[in-house]
């Protein structure tokens, strides 16, 4: 019993859990563990479905809405799209309804700045920038973007990006991919962009928030989602750009187990404790 | 004033525009109006976008109010922490203004608000790199959590824990070494199981806000007005 | 001499490892970063919250003012809302504030409200509404498991009233339906929660990951000390605490 508890206490002590943790996640970046990553069904659909549906000269529009701190699970998988839109010859208009995407997006540019080698500025991609305004500034957009704002993000004039005298509304877009940390962005373009205009969606989201928006993918409101950095890893495998993503992926593993392993035996020290109270209690 | 100016036109004008907003989406006449409806809820939607400019404007100015109130009544331990916030927050808003002065007059340097050098230093070297450690310390509270609350004391906490273990050795990839079946067990327990459980709670949310837009329709809700007469 | 870009990968590592040492206690270093991030923030949102504006409404009407007056005059009624929202601080004329909160709050009901009951509701049932006979038995079994658990969560959720059981009387056959639709809708719902519980922990480590992104700078140097700093930290930390 007294070794149950000192055991409980020596585990129990933050210190250890804490520094533990931090070696469980800088050790295998720094060493990776070379772990195979299997690619699941549900990111071949996703790959599947950009292969089969979307041709040269198609246009995505890219809503880039999440903060620094979701950049480790969400930069692989836009860089990851991006690569295979690119690859496909499809022309991006990226925008923001969140603050914080003009630096998500900025940091995003710069380590990514490979796939925009060649492409033109204004003809292959445009960023649109961060528009305020939540739902009502993603219902204005599906209806006219240079209806919305009169510049991008750089000052650019809307009419004078060959790209934007392309695409102006919903329907002028093959497909719309959110890539975001916060689960009501995906409910706007539910409701504004699919809802009315029927426009194909898909989702990269945060793995935190993808159970409780699998109800839109079950209901075929999005076509299909990518799960943080697991289906990073997956999309970097598929289009032949290894990243962070499949970096991060021993990491993950390591982690994860540490917390399993923390989870069992908090577990098997209660019930040994629970066993062995209700023995001394029937003596 | 009197309280209609303060309160009843505000509440008025709710009304007013939700049923015009619903109507724009729903009512068919001709062609004609309802070319002149899609575009009257283009600009309702603008209004909204240009307002709540505004109100990120007016939430800044609050937080630098609140640290200018607790600069003057909090003395020096409190103080240089606020004139720390004070300080950035007013050195961001300047080199801001510095790029949108720089926009018009001198539109050829490509300098706007968001890319002004010193502005775009400051949110790369302090802003993004606190705004990832703040969330990241989350972390060290779960993993903690995990090992001291999350017991399994009942039948409910068994399968918590059982789809939890499965999902987690699917997520990884050490899981695939283990046992390959982890991955589409996976796999189906979100999009089965999981759709169905969160299923539910999306059409509860569904209802929730068509309950609000009655209740603000109808008056009830009035907690937007903020302070009370 | 030290260039700007030095500057800030210093930074950024001092950044980090101040808002980290709260994981051990609250201490000034952590305060400092944390009123530092606030501020930053709070003027990173005023700035961008003026870039928007600047480009729906600044900018077209310094371009071309002649066609801002005649198609997008109208907008100058919300603007001049807008600037009505400062009223907020006066005692006398705070209620002239409400008048655009008003408009934001309609047009972001309206918006909601016109496409949430196909988006959230009728999509979601008519999503439901599955073969539960047919020929593969895979297929059956996961339509049984999504309507039931559906029914389930819909049963513990909207239908708080729950039909009595008379005492010492045998159950109606409503409350047994009931009551077997409430349990499988709680088990559905931990099951969806352990979904939520294991992803929660992929992100939080998907987090911490990030940091990382943070320390590969040209500066690698000034990342190496960062770490060795951090370390020091905890370890000043455990010391302390014994």
């Amino acid at each position: 019993m007294s070794g149950l508890s000192s055991l409980e206490k020596v585990l129990g002590s933050k210190e250890l859990l804490y520094t533990l943790l931090l070696l469980s996640v800088i050790l295998p970046i720094l060493h990776p563990l070379g772990i195979p990553v299997e690619i699941s069904q549900r990111t071949r659909d996703v790959y599947g479905y950009i292969e089969k549906n979307l041709r040269s000269g198609c246009r995505v529009y890219i809503e880039v809405y999440y903060e620094v701190a979701a950049r480790g699970e969400l930069e692989p998988n836009l860089i990851a799209l991006t690569k295979h839109l690119f690859d496909k010859g499809c022309k991006i208009v990226y925008g923001s309804l969140g603050a914080f995407g003009v630096v998500a997006f900025s940091l995003f540019k710069s380590m990514a700045s490979d796939l925009f080698e060649g492409k033109e500025y204004g003809r292959d991609y445009v960023y649109l920038g961060y528009i305020a305004g939540g739902e009502a500034a993603s219902a204005s957009l599906a209806k006219s973007i240079k209806g919305t704002i009169s510049v991008d993000n750089y000052g650019n004039r809307l009419e004078d990006l060959p790209l934007m005298r392309e695409v102006d509304k919903a329907t002028d877009f093959d497909l719309v991919i959110i890539v975001s940390s916060g689960t009501d962005v995906f409910s706007y373009y539910v409701r504004q962009w699919h809802t009315p205009y029927g426009v194909p969606l898909l989702f990269a989201a945060l793995s935190v928030i993808a159970p409780s928006i699998e109800p839109f993918v079950g209901a075929k409101q999005a076509v299909g989602m990518l799960v943080g950095q697991r289906s990073a890893a997956e999309y970097e495998v598929l289009v032949g750009r290894l990243g962070l993503g499949i970096a991060s992926m021993d990491a993950q593993s390591t982690s994860h187990m540490l917390i399993v392993a923390f989870i069992i035996i908090g577990n098997a020290i209660y019930w040994s404790k629970r066993v062995s109270s209700k023995k001394g209690g029937s003596k | 004033m009197s309280l209609v100016v303060r309160r009843h036109i505000p509440q008025l004008i709710v009304t007013v525009i939700i049923i015009l907003t619903v109507a724009f989406y729903y009512l068919y006449i001709n062609k004609g109006i309802a070319e002149s409806f899609t575009t009257a809820d283009k600009a309702l939607s603008d209004w909204a976008v240009i307002i709540t400019s505004f109100a990120l404007i007016v939430g800044g100015i609050d937080i630098l109010r609140f640290h200018l109130v607790r600069l003057r009544k909090e003395g020096l331990k409190q103080a240089p922490f606020s004139a720390v916030t004070i300080g950035l927050l007013v050195v961001m808003v300047f080199f801001a203004l510095h790029g949108w002065f720089l926009s018009y007059a001198d539109p050829k340097a490509g300098i706007t608000i968001t890319t002004q050098p010193q502005f775009r230093w400051l949110y790369l070297n302090v802003y993004a790199p606190a705004d990832a450690a703040m969330y990241s310390i989350l972390v060290f509270y779960i993993a903690s959590a995990s090992y001291r609350a999350f017991r399994v004391r009942n039948p409910m906490a068994l399968l918590l824990l059982v789809t939890a273990l499965i999902v987690i050795f699917g997520n990884t990839t050490i899981g695939g070494l283990i046992w390959p079946g982890f991955l589409p067990l996976r796999d189906w327990i979100m999009t089965v199981p999981n759709t169905a459980a969160f299923r539910p709670i999306t059409i509860g949310a569904g209802l929730g806000t068509i309950i609000l837009g009655l209740r603000l329709l109808t008056w009830r809700e009035v907690s937007w007005l903020g302070r009370r007469e | 001499m030290i260039s700007w870009d030095l500057f800030g990968a210093w930074l950024c590592a001092a950044m980090v490892v101040w808002i980290y040492s709260f994981v051990y206690r609250d201490n000034v270093f952590y305060k400092v970063a944390e009123h530092m991030f606030v501020g930053t923030a709070a003027g990173y949102s005023i700035a961008l919250a003026l870039d928007s504006l600047n480009r729906v409404l600044i900018s077209p009407a310094v371009r071309s003012p002649q066609t801002f007056l005649t198609t997008s005059w109208h907008y100058l009624i919300p603007a001049i809302l807008g600037v009505l929202m400062f009223a907020k601080y006066s005692r006398k004329y705070y209620w002239l504030a409400r008048y655009a909160v008003a408009i934001n709050i309609a047009v972001g009901t309206g918006l909601a409200l016109r496409t949430v009951p196909i988006a959230n509701v009728v999509r979601q049932i008519t999503a439901t509404i599955v073969p539960l006979w047919g020929s593969d038995p895979v297929k059956v079994f996961n339509n049984w498991v999504l309507v039931l658990i559906t029914l389930g969560g819909l049963t513990y959720f909207l239908f708080t009233i729950f039909p009595r059981r008379v005492e010492g009387a045998r159950a109606s056959p409503q409350h047994l339906v009931y009551r077997a639709l409430y349990y499988i809708g709680i088990y559905g719902m931990m099951v969806g929660f352990g979904a939520l519980f294991a992803n929660t922990i992929m992100t939080r480590v998907g987090f911490l990951i990030s940091i990382y992104l943070i320390y590969i700078q040209p500066q690698a140097w000034a990342s190496i000390i960062a770490a060795v700093l951090a370390a020091i930290a905890i370890i000043v930390g455990i010391l302390r605490k014994k």
